[in-house]
């Protein structure tokens, strides 16, 4: 009786007890606070700030997605921010599309440009994936410098913003506050369904073991595929609000290596194959970025990723897993953990 | 009544070695086949090919009146095929309930939902005695626990045909007796099942048949006893003078 009435209720529904309240509680206070703050406490500059936070939350989800659960370490994400960015600047530039409309329209690039990549790369595994896929992103870059024509080449691509050739007008600081922040909630929310799915169990068990995946019935293919769409999916997007919001684009900005660095120490270092871990890394560095460049102009770079280094050395199991283990034995671990990943 | 597996002059070579050797055998509903050899027979080889973690040289696989040769794993898994790895494979990220959840999520008895594959996992955890570490993480179990989860997994699945590959390799007595005592009960229920086993004494009692294997090759197929009275076979196992002595003494004993 049991397993048939439980067979006719949605995939991992559960009871709703004091716990999911308070943190649905603090979600929704977080929720508020985050739309109250440009209008009350922010300058339009700290406002410009928090959407490259989150717009950083936006890729290091969509990294987590292919490089935490399905366990394959792309270096090569740029590319679908890039392409994405791309599209959106084509379509609003050259043929007067509404951004709206190209928004979507570059989501569907990133996802189709994912299958298509990730259809033989994703047969490679560990370093031979990762150099691949930075291999493409590369070459990709290339061929949009290759093709001035459609993309401009080196000199880039301007979005019409402002004036009567504007398409869309522009939304302002405020308003990719709004945007990103929206992206970044959407990014999350995926990470969060996939985390509870048995798509998600699909995927770390794949990331563990391969071959015992496909022995118990996993389409291994068809699973990381799809969460290299996904993946591709939501950065994508975030190159077509990027693109928007810089109004000029160039493929050194828009394929930069930077980015796709960033969003893989910012997952790493928060928490791979976690829903809050990339929240949390993507945060934290976009933050002392921010903070370093402001106060140490010429030394930023250097210290940065001197404090990455440590971070990486210090917590190889990322921020997440590193307090879980704490709390679980009251203590703060930090010896035990590094001692048990032999460091 | 169709066989539930069929192995059609089965081959696979590595570069000059032939790891497996034109073999045939056909397994009936129910039935319970031993494979037997000594180190590098074949007999991993031999459920790779089934399984599709290696394709062929040669030769075919059918399973359910299906040619299924060369097709990839999850599709010989949603030919309601499971198999355990010799090496066992955990996933060791996840809890030993989650694990053998995996194996109620997937393949073609996939369970509705999370839960109801994690209720199902329980089920097959109480049957094969690792209910009270259901919690435990895989890495932290002994011998005999680490097979029975890999075991398990493939339960969870609810195969119609399972593909042991050593189940039984380093476990006690006892512990060898609780497996061979499953096997007989998941027999009697319907399920297939072809074990391979490099103890040979272990396997005699629940095989049907038993396929000898040596250097990739078949060297005996037969019921268990005429197998083990197989001169052959004790020549493969234990070298030719050994076999030589047993037959000597054998006809002193025939002519006293």
């Amino acid at each position: 009786m049991a397993s048939v009435s439980s067979a006719t209720a949605p995939a991992g529904v559960r009871a709703i007890g004091p716990r999911q309240l308070v943190l649905g509680g603090v979600l929704l206070a977080g929720l508020v606070v985050l739309a109250l703050l440009p209008q009350y406490f922010l300058l339009s500059s700290e406002q410009r700030t928090m959407a490259g936070v989150f717009m950083f939350v936006a890729l290091a989800q969509g990294w987590n997605l292919i490089g935490g659960f399905a366990g394959y370490p792309s270096f090569g994400n740029v590319v679908f921010f890039g392409l994405g960015g791309y599209t959106t600047a084509i379509l609003m530039a050259k043929s007067g599309v509404a951004f709206w409309l190209a928004l979507p329209a570059a989501a569907a690039v990133g996802v189709a440009f994912a299958v298509l990549m990730g259809l033989p790369v994703l047969r490679l595994r560990g370093h031979y994936f990762a150099i691949a896929t930075l291999g493409v992103a590369e070459g990709v870059r290339e061929v949009v410098v290759n093709l001035d024509g459609l993309t401009g080449g080196n000199s880039g691509i301007t979005v019409p913003a402002v004036g009567a050739k504007a398409v869309t007008s522009y939304p302002g600081n405020t308003g990719f506050y709004f945007y990103f922040l929206a992206l970044a909630l959407l990014a999350t929310g995926v990470v969060w369904l996939v985390s509870r799915s048995r798509f998600g169990y699909g995927l770390r068990a794949i990331a563990q073991d391969e071959e015992a995946a496909a022995a118990a019935g996993i389409n291994t293919t068809r699973l990381k595929v799809a969460a290299f769409a996904l993946s591709g999916l939501l950065t994508a997007m975030a190159g077509a609000m990027y693109a928007f919001q810089q109004v000029t684009i160039y493929p050194a900005r828009l394929f930069s290596v930077d980015i796709t660095v960033l969003m893989v120490v910012m997952a790493v270092i928060g928490g791979t194959g976690t829903v809050i871990g990339p929240v949390i890394g993507a945060v934290l560095l976009q933050f002392l970025s921010e903070w370093l460049r402001t106060n140490y102009t010429d030394l930023h770079t250097f210290i940065f990723g001197g404090i990455i280094i440590v971070a990486v050395v210090l917590l190889p199991m990322g921020i997440v897993s590193f307090a879980r283990e704490s709390w679980a034995h009251r203590r703060i671990s930090l010896l035990d953990t590094i001692r048990a990943y032999r460091l | 009544m169709t066989p539930i597996l069929e192995v059609e002059q089965l081959s696979r070579r590595f570069g000059g070695l032939a790891a497996v050797n034109d073999v045939s055998f056909s397994l009936a509903e129910a039935e319970v086949l031993g494979v037997i050899g000594p180190n590098g027979a074949g007999k991993s080889t031999l459920i790779n090919l089934i399984t599709g973690h290696l394709k062929p040289t040669a030769g075919r696989v059918v399973i359910g009146g299906r040619d299924v040769t060369g097709a990839r794993p999850w599709a010989i898994a949603d030919a309601e095929v499971a198999r355990t790895f010799q090496i066992v494979k955990p996933f060791r990220e996840l809890n030993v309930r989650e694990n053998v959840a995996i194996g109620a999520m997937f393949g073609p008895s996939r369970a509705g939902s999370t839960r109801e594959a994690n209720a199902r996992a329980d089920e097959v955890l109480e049957r094969v005695g690792l209910a009270e570490k259901a919690d435990a993480e895989p890495g932290g179990l002994n011998v005999a626990d680490a097979r029975r989860l890999e075991l398990a997994k493939a339960l969870a699945m609810r195969p119609r045909l399972l593909l042991l590959d050593e189940v039984m390799a380093g476990l006690r007595p006892r512990e060898i007796e609780a497996a061979l005592e499953l096997i007989r009960s998941l027999k009697d229920e319907g399920m297939t099942i072809l074990v391979v086993e490099h103890v040979m004494k272990a396997i005699l009692s629940v095989s049907d048949t038993v396929l000898v294997m040596h250097e990739g090759e078949e060297l005996v197929h037969g019921k268990p006893h005429e197998v083990m009275e197989d001169e052959r076979v004790i020549e493969a196992y234990l070298g030719k003078r050994y076999a030589k002595r047993m037959r000597a003494r054998r006809e002193e004993a025939g002519g006293a």
